[in-house]
């Protein structure tokens, strides 16, 4: 048996747009506009083992969309091999859809005026599902999400964070063997945020669902994903183990120095540290310990600054993952 | 196959339910239509009653011109509402949600919306057609006509639909380019058939095929030409399968975006 639920090849997309040639007159640019084209992925490939959660992560622009859009059938690649659970989502649309689900943190898919059970109802009957089965995947899903008090009331009243939990359960409806979410917390407040996250483990768990995920919220990535994939330009920049995408930066320490009195000048650091920000009651600097060790460096930071208090602590993962986008 | 048509029709009564709940919108939607439907065909009542038959056409003609093209309208843009609104899907990505659906896409797309004000086209169209049928003594063979070409200009006019709004996917923000091109193909449609000669016959017959939801019709039953009947026909199932290759070759140029949409 296949043990990879997605392997992606050379996976290319690229967009061509009409752009406007300032040289050229408006007749010329509205007649015969310059064409451009950009790579939205270029050249990607990776492999997802069943039940594996996946951070797809990436600055805005990078391309993590438009892969999460080929993966699901909605965009054609134009090269590259994408195989999602034995199917080419060019060819087998609908047969993938069967097996898979899908959030668009930004696009819902519910039925706005009519109650929520109408919605999950109908994505029942979309998948084929027998009468008897939808009733009990519904009584399911409004227990395990919680959905009972407001499951009666029409879709445009629920609050976001209802209204989110309603889109996963919806997704979840045929018990899709993967579940895609494009940004699913994107909006919520931290309860919501983690009521969600703690669906996503406990579905993940019992039923051994793929989650390939996009967030900006580095909450998602730590609490969710066992595994990041870095996309930057299109490109794959990092692939490792979540935990270890921390350790990323773990040459770099930093040190807050608090203030005995008003730190009242930023004098030159050795060669080794730099101030990551200056204020006249705190400053925190980053040390690179491969050109000077961590000893060293508080030495002579004791030599330059009176100070209350110190605090050494490595980089949090937000830090990490924003030096990774700067850096590409 | 009758997973297909269940879910159809399934989300058909869904879109009816959803609709029905903004009560007053939705009877006010039913009751505009078929008051603007019927002054504009009393507009055409007088114009007749005062230059005489044109071209050969009768008011009784006229009724059932209006009859046929308000009926096809009306089922179509109730029950296939979706593919009107396939140029706002494309340009807000909102089709994505379609793509993701284990039907058929076209299917998919025609039942996602459910065009309230149509239904007031369906009544008006029944209602022209009962006149027309009685304003011409019509036999029980010409009212069997009468039903078998309301089905076949239905088929046209959902081809012409498609084929049309299957532009969407060529162009950014293509409402004002799919709307142009429907009135060019709604507009002659409205018109008695008289009015078309010669080389403008055959364009707004063969090319755009406005003649086939209306004008054709009326001469059909009014003549009982069996001829036209069969040239209707052939032409309904040629616009259709053209207009499915049209929206299937169309879809794969479908570029999605990522603007926030709600709903169906």
């Amino acid at each position: 048996m296949n043990t990879y639920s997605i392997t992606v090849s050379n996976l290319t997309k690229k967009f061509s747009f009409s752009a406007r040639n300032a040289s050229s007159g408006w007749l010329k640019n509205l007649f015969s506009p310059e064409t451009k084209e950009i790579v939205a992925v270029n050249d990607i490939s990776f492999s997802i083992k069943h039940g594996e959660r996946i951070a797809f992560i990436g600055p805005n622009g990078a391309g993590k969309s438009t892969t999460i859009k080929m993966l699901t059938g909605i965009l054609f690649p134009t090269s590259g091999k994408v195989n999602i659970l034995g199917f080419d989502p060019t060819k087998d649309r609908k047969k993938l859809a069967y097996q898979i689900g899908t959030v668009f943190g930004q696009r819902s898919q519910l039925l706005p005026n009519l109650p929520l059970t109408d919605s999950l109802e109908f994505f029942g009957v979309m998948y084929d599902m027998p009468e008897k089965e939808i009733k009990r995947r519904i009584a399911e899903l409004v227990e395990l999400f919680n959905l009972g008090s407001f499951i009666t009331q029409p879709v445009r009243k629920l609050s976001l964070g209802q209204r989110m939990r309603a889109e996963v359960a919806a997704s979840l409806i045929h018990k899709p063997k993967i579940i895609f979410l494009d940004e699913p917390t994107i909006g919520l407040d931290v309860v919501a945020k983690k009521s969600l996250r703690d669906l996503l483990l406990k579905i993940n768990k019992d039923e051994n669902t793929t989650i390939f995920l996009t967030s900006h919220d580095v909450g998602d990535i730590e609490s969710l994903c066992d595994r990041t994939i870095v996309i930057n330009h299109g490109t794959i920049i990092k692939d490792l183990p979540t935990q270890d995408l921390a350790k990323t930066f773990v040459y770099e320490k930093y040190i807050n120095l608090v203030a005995l009195n008003n730190f009242n000048n930023f004098p030159e650091l050795p060669e080794g540290i730099r101030y990551s920000s200056k204020d006249k009651n705190k400053i925190t600097v980053v040390v690179d310990i491969n050109k000077i060790n961590l000893q060293e460096s508080l030495k002579k930071l004791l030599d330059l600054f009176e100070v209350e208090d110190i605090d050494v602590y490595n980089a949090d993962l937000e830090t990490v993952i924003r030096h990774i986008y700067e850096r590409d | 196959m009758m997973k297909e048509l269940y879910f159809a029709l399934y989300a058909i009564k869904k879109n009816i339910q959803s609709s029905a709940k903004l009560r007053t919108s939705f009877l006010m939607n039913i009751f505009g239509v078929a008051v603007n439907n019927t002054a504009f065909i009393i507009l055409w009542g007088f114009f007749v009653k005062s230059v005489g038959i044109i071209g050969g056409w009768t008011v009784a003609d006229i009724i059932g011109l209006q009859g046929f093209v308000a009926l096809c309208f009306g089922i179509v843009f109730s029950t296939a509402d979706g593919i009107r609104k396939l140029a706002n899907y494309t340009a807000s990505g909102s089709f994505d949600r379609f793509m993701l659906s284990p039907k058929n896409l076209l299917v998919r797309i025609a039942t996602s919306s459910f065009g309230v004000s149509a239904l007031g086209d369906i009544v008006f169209g029944i209602v022209c057609l009962g006149i027309f049928a009685f304003l011409i003594n019509a036999t029980i063979y010409q009212i069997l006509l009468i039903i078998l070409l309301v089905i076949i200009s239905t088929i046209v006019f959902l081809a012409a639909a498609i084929a049309i709004y299957s532009t969407s996917f060529y162009f950014t923000d293509s409402s004002s380019v799919t709307d142009s091109l429907f009135e060019l193909f709604l507009t002659p449609s409205l018109f008695h058939g008289g009015a078309f000669q010669g080389v403008m016959r055959f364009i707004f017959t063969f090319a755009i095929p406005s003649l086939l939801i209306g004008a054709l019709p009326v001469e059909i039953v009014r003549d009982i030409s069996l001829g036209k009947l069969l040239l209707v026909s052939v032409l309904a199932i040629f616009w259709f399968v053209v207009s499915i290759n049209i929206f299937n070759r169309a879809v794969k140029k479908y570029e999605s975006s990522n603007f926030m949409t709600f709903g169906n």
